[in-house]
């Protein structure tokens, strides 16, 4: 009826928005429920025309004839209760809901009254649009009441919700308890929402990854219906919604950890739960170390370990036989088919992967299944390589029968590539996920029905004995196996393929090998130290690791500075154990602090502890390549990191949002630089917070309130663009095109079909820019990176440095051929590995030459053959080896210098012209004279160095007590140490020693014969304890230079190397000995000058012995031959001794 | 019970005689909070909508049974609204009351889904 008269009404028009707007006036105003402009209000006017047409239909259809409702008096059967219902059915009936505008209706009412000719809405119209308002609102109650049904459906068909009181029972009665359940049984999100249900308060539950701790938080406040409150949260290094009204708290296992650190007793929580124990991570490994003890001291403390059901028994048994509740997963049943590969199929070692056993499980598939059934396939293969192997032969299978969309999916790929795998295949088509074991446990791929298992992992090993990772390849495990054929049956029953024998299957190790005993221990024994747990090779580990390993990291942590010799924390040390960081990184950002270069290290340290953003795939795009190519730096990879974060902040300071398309010309994956932008602000509040960068340093914000008053207001945008991102994600799955996969990940990611799909995936809103913008101030960011933009030489000669000290042993030298060798045969040693090569990702790859020593300048008259003052090392980051031993994220640094700068031992001949840096590398200098005064240099560099970077851990360990080391001094040092990078010319010869030699390079211990004059020399130096080596053999003059140990040497007598020398500084001149030179100067200072003497440290942080005499450079000498008590400085005792001569 | 649950503090936990659907709710009553115009027609077990990102969307979750007194949520399968709350049972009882519409829907409707799905 409302449409009948609404044709011949006026001017009333529903579609017009004017129209529209004087009901908003009525039904949506600024107080109502629902408020005009709000999503709400736009779906309630979609709904209106919907519904205007669902009742116009029926109204032509004519079923509703009688408009006349009445009450039913009487009941129509005999029945004991007569309900009162209205006879006539009106579908407004079943509305539980009534809207009352009376105040508003009267007054638009009157105003209609007094003015008739004005449009306005009349009582029919204000009845309809009621009416309208009160359906929708009906609508939207059922619609989200049946979510909420489907949400507890759901909830209570999950296998381990009949276990729910049995669980609760058991962790209120007991310490620790073990729940054991597949994959889909639905224990990491039932089991903390049925604690908080039954009363425990303060939850913490660790995963080993951090996405895991975002997806569960979000699926479990989800269920627990509190989507926007606060009391389920997650913490990750990053990233917090913790509040304090959280309850329950997802986080990774190291958070939990470092958390330890600071409050040992855990006070916060009242339960923990550590899930995926199985995965046997070492930080997880270590968790359960630690937790065991702590429930000594703390019995009220719950501790619920969940797992796979593999190994329980390890578990249960550890915590003193804690119960176990297993719970059947929920997998359909998977037909197991071995495949084992032919003989003539299986590669040979060096050959590729033949293709032939997968392809024919893809006919197979293509044979038997019709393409109605859906249903995709999942291939485990070891490594990168071997899937775009088959990959490659895939894609020709598919591209042929249109039937299979290839995708890769592994770590390297960019996130978007790897996102695919989630998207859907269109009908008739199966997606043919090719994995390494990331899809093992990581990542869950719904829909997946046939699996096919090669049985093989690479797995990173670490051999201690050349202090190098090695990737691997190996046979699974059996609970790898079973894990991976489980993947085919989590929506329907499935099909597992295993490219292997059912023989090879029970010859497997029953589990995979943990963690702890395939890597270096070095971070973990360094947080153990800093935790107090005492000797860690007696520390209860659930599986020890072997004492070998222990023993190696506790030597390399000592070689690092970062243990004393009592394997007790340096400050250093102590200071790197909070750095969520490698030691190594975390010295350079120490490093970096005493020099005034924090701003540049920050950004270096973030880089190379995350992935390299530069992804493979665009590796050989000759478009990338030549994009790419002013950001390179052939100083090497650190500083190529440098340039294309600078840049990209400038980028992003220009055009916001744009850098996406930069980074995308460029194959960078931008989410990488998001990384490191964080990471850098972490970097940067713990060295404020532990004193080594003032607080106030860094860009000054100085705003007014129109700036702050803007800030604000985009803040809040921010946040309402990312809660908007919030809501909708997950819900978006895209449709696959069939030509999709494919090439792409061969190679052209940046191409256009791909930029399109990807904006059009992220629909113009990158949350990924959002998040940047809340965290971070641009204008500040710029700033800070803008100092570090263009180094100049003497900063970059510095930041050279301070990566060598950092990466120190890591050094690879060059092999004296490289310059008549093809680009890819260059090679290169390091102390432990020969032979080693360069990643072709790296800078030094593509442009060799600049390692090489210069040609015309070997060729100087007088200059021995192999004699330059050019030669280079190269400090690395990793050492891996995978085919091949290779070497990445290089520096290059002078070698000379860096080694007398850096190096942990250095022996000299008699004269100093020959050298043995830390046993295996020989330098040979023809100069005599040059050579000593480098190594005099290079000695008061050191000394001076280590004070005052002894001074700054003091006074941060100390908080504010002491005056740190004076701005004047280290400009003085760095002064100096740059002079000595880069203007030390002398020429020399440089090569590794042979095995033969190493093993006879010392003349060994002597007795008090072979060097007459110890005494004398013992006596010259005050504060520098010159004995002989006992090993080695000849003087060691200080913790790293030993003089005169060298066996095979010019044998001369050291009293004959005597020549004049005038010191510039005192006026003494007389014939000394090289040793004896080295040591005045070390100790004589122009007057005016008077240091307190120097500690002479054993490398970083080594415990600092206390000064004698601080304030004079006097002490008492007692002349034997004058029989006499002196008061004199050691060149004053020189000179007296001289004397009697 | 201490239930992680909806802005605005649980009152009780609500629980569908019926078909077991429990959580908890933060209002009885006709007049929901911040509703302004909207008065509901029945006394109702209210909560925040949780599917909802605003804060003052409320969702109501059931009521009680206008004949036999029982806890019911809105659930199609567990109760109806017609000009007063009555659950399926009581509607099955006095089904020769209601409108034809009501009649044919109901027999339309599976035996099995009408009995809601208790215990599992
Ligand atoms: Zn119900
Ligand atoms: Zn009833």
């Amino acid at each position: 009826m409302e449409s009948k008269r609404r044709r011949d009404r006026r001017s009333w028009d529903w579609d017009s928005t004017e129209c529209r707007a004087q009901l908003d006036e009525i039904f949506f105003r600024q107080h109502d429920y629902i408020q005009a402009g709000s999503p709400e209000h736009k779906e309630f006017w979609a709904f209106f025309e919907r519904f205007q047409r669902f009742k116009q239909k029926r109204d032509v259809s004519g079923s509703n004839s009688n408009d006349e409702g009445g009450w039913e008096k009487k009941p129509r059967k005999s029945g004991d209760v007569n309900l009162g219902l209205p006879k006539e059915y009106d579908a407004r009936y079943r509305i539980n809901v009534s809207v009352c505008t009376r105040d508003v209706e009267e007054r638009f009412s009157g105003s209609e009254r007094r003015q008739q000719s004005t449009s306005g809405p009349g009582k029919e119209e204000v009845a309809t649009c009621r009416l309208t308002l009160l359906h929708f609102l009906d609508f939207s109650q059922r619609q989200s009441f049946g979510k909420l049904a489907k949400l507890r459906r759901e909830q209570r068909k999950l296998p381990i919700f009949q276990y729910r009181d049995r669980i609760i029972e058991l962790v209120k009665t007991h310490p620790v308890v073990v729940v054991a359940g597949d994959t889909g049984c639905g224990k990491s999100t039932q089991v903390p929402q049925y604690l908080l249900s039954s009363g425990f308060s303060h939850i913490a539950c660790t995963q080993p990854r951090r996405i895991a701790c975002i997806s569960l938080a979000k699926r479990v406040s989800f269920e627990s219906l509190n989507q926007y409150g606060s009391k389920v949260g997650y913490q990750i290094r990053f990233e917090t919604t913790r509040t304090p009204a959280t309850k329950l708290l997802f986080l990774t296992e190291g958070l939990l950890l470092r958390q330890i650190q600071q409050d040992a007793t855990l006070g916060q929580y009242e339960v923990l739960i550590v899930d995926e124990v199985h995965e046997r991570h070492l930080h997880c490994d270590f968790l359960l170390g630690v937790l065991r003890s702590l429930l000594t001291l703390r019995p009220d403390l719950r501790l619920v370990l969940m797992s796979a059901t593999i190994n329980i028994q390890l578990f249960s048994a550890y915590f003193s036989h804690a119960p176990v509740l297993q719970v059947p997963g929920r997998l359909f049943p998977i037909q197991v088919i071995y495949q084992p590969v032919p003989p003539e199929e299986q590669p040979s070692r060096s050959e590729k992967l033949d293709p032939r056993p997968y392809l024919r499980v893809l006919q197979g598939i293509d044979q038997r299944y019709p393409p109605e059934e859906r249903g995709d396939l999942l291939l485990f293969l070891s490594g990168v390589a071997e899937i775009s192997t088959i990959q490659e032969a895939c894609q020709t299978y598919a591209t042929h029968t249109h039937r299979w969309i290839v995708l890769p999916l592994h770590s390297t790929l960019s996130l978007a590539q790897q996102d695919k795998v989630f998207d859907i295949a269109p009908p008739g088509v199966r997606k043919c996920i090719i994995s390494t074991n990331i899809a093992e446990t990581s990542v869950t791929i719904d829909g997946v029905r046939f699996v096919v298992d090669s049985g093989k992992v690479k797995e990173m090993s670490f051999d201690p004995k050349a202090k190098m990772q090695r990737l691997q390849e190996f046979w699974i495990s059996r609970a790898s196996s079973e894990q991976r054929k489980g993947r085919a049956g989590r929506t329907g029953p499935g099909v597992c393929y295993r490219l292997y024998a059912e023989s090879d299957y029970e010859a497997f190790a029953p589990y995979p090998v943990p963690e702890i005993h395939r890597v270096a221990l070095d971070s973990l024994v360094l947080q153990m130290k800093s935790m107090g747990l005492g000797d860690p090779r007696s520390f209860a580990f659930i599986d020890p690791p072997p004492a070998a390993s222990i023993q190696t990291a506790l030597t390399y942590l000592k070689e690092q500075g970062a243990l004393d010799s009592h394997e007790e924390l340096t400050s250093i040390g102590r200071l790197l154990a909070q750095l969520p960081v490698d030691v190594v990184i975390g010295k350079m950002l120490v490093l970096g602090c005493v020099f005034g270069l924090v701003e540049p290290v920050l950004t270096l340290a973030a880089a190379l502890s995350v992935q390299s953003p530069f992804l493979r795939s665009s590796q050989h795009n000759p478009d990338c390549a030549t994009a790419r190519q002013p950001l390179h730096s052939n100083h090497g990879d650190p500083f190529t990191l440098l340039n294309t974060f600078n840049t990209w902040v400038q980028v992003k300071a220009e055009r916001g949002g744009g850098s996406r398309k930069w980074c995308r010309r460029r194959g960078l994956e931008e989410q990488r630089l998001y990384e490191m932008v964080n990471l850098r602000r972490q970097f940067k509040e713990l060295l404020k917070s532990h004193g080594l960068l003032e607080a106030d340093q860094g860009a000054p914000c100085r705003q007014d309130r129109q700036q702050r008053r803007e800030r604000h207001s985009e803040r809040q945008k921010l946040h309402r663009l990312k809660r908007d991102h919030d809501l909708q994600e997950g819900t978006r799955r895209k449709v696959l095109r069939l030509e999709e996969g494919g090439e792409e990940g061969l190679g052209s990611s940046g191409s256009e079909g791909e930029e399109s799909r990807k904006e059009q995936r992220d629909k113009g809103v990158d949350i990924q820019e959002v998040k940047f913008k809340l965290r971070h101030s641009v204008t500040e960011l710029q700033e800070a990176t803008s100092t570090s933009q263009d180094l100049s030489s003497r900063q970059q000669a510095l930041m050279k440095l301070l990566l060598c000290r950092g990466l120190y042993p890591q050094l690879a030298l060059p092999d004296e051929h490289n310059a008549t060798r093809k680009d890819s045969e260059q090679i290169f040693h390091t102390r432990n590995k020969q032979g080693v090569i360069i990643h072709p990702t790296s800078v030094f790859a593509s442009d060799p030459e600049v390692l090489h020593l210069p040609e015309l300048e070997s060729r100087e008259p007088g200059a021995e053959k192999g004699e330059s003052c050019k030669h280079q090392l190269l400090a690395f980051v990793t050492l891996l080896e995978t085919n091949k031993p290779y070497v990445s994220n290089c520096v290059r640094v002078p070698a000379l210098q860096a080694l007398l700068l850096v190096a942990s031992s250095v022996d000299t001949n008699a004269d100093c012209t020959r050298l043995v840096l830390d046993g295996w590398l020989e330098l040979c200098l023809s100069h005599g004279e040059a050579a000593l005064r480098c190594l005099s240099s290079a000695l008061m560099l050191r000394a001076e160095w280590e004070r005052l970077l002894q001074a700054q851990l003091h006074q941060s360990t100390r908080g504010l007590a002491g005056p740190g080391p004076s701005r004047k001094d280290l400009e003085k040092l760095s002064e100096g140490l740059v002079r000595f990078l880069l203007y030390t010319e002398v020429s020399y010869s440089l090569r590794r020693l042979s095995a033969l030699e190493i093993q006879n390079l010392y003349i060994g211990p002597q007795g008090s014969t072979g060097l007459n004059d110890t005494p004398v020399l013992n006596n010259l130096f005050p504060g520098m304890e010159t004995e002989p080596h006992p090993l080695k053999g000849g003087l060691r003059v200080t913790s790293f230079l030993t003089y005169n140990c060298l066996a095979n040497s010019k044998d001369l007598y050291s009293e004959c190397l005597r020549t004049f020398w005038s010191c510039p500084n005192c006026d003494l001149y007389m014939p000394l000995t090289p040793l004896e030179r080295m040591h005045h100067e070390a100790t004589c200072r122009p007057a005016g000058e008077i240091h307190p003497e120097q500690e002479q440290g054993d490398g970083m942080g080594a415990g600092s012995k206390p000064s004698s005499t601080s304030s004079s450079l006097t002490r008492l000498y007692h002349c034997d031959i004058c029989n006499k008590d002196l008061s004199l400085t050691s060149t004053e005792i020189l000179k007296h001794k001289r004397q009697h001569l | 019970m201490d239930f992680v649950s909806t802005e605005g503090t649980p009152r009780g936990l609500f629980t569908c005689e019926f078909c077991e659907l429990s959580t908890p709710y933060s209002y009885y009553g006709q007049k929901p909070p911040n509703t302004r115009g909207i008065v509901l027609l029945e006394e109702c077990f209210v909560m925040k909508d949780p599917f909802s990102p605003e804060k003052e969307k409320f969702l109501i979750l059931g009521s009680t049974c206008s004949l036999c007194h029982k806890t019911v949520c809105i659930g199609p399968d567990c109760s109806l609204f017609y000009t007063k709350r009555f659950c399926l049972r009581c509607v099955k009882e006095h089904l020769d009351q209601f409108p034809q519409q009501i009649q044919t829907e109901l027999l339309k409707k599976k035996p099995a889904q009408t009995t809601g799905s208790a215990s599992s």
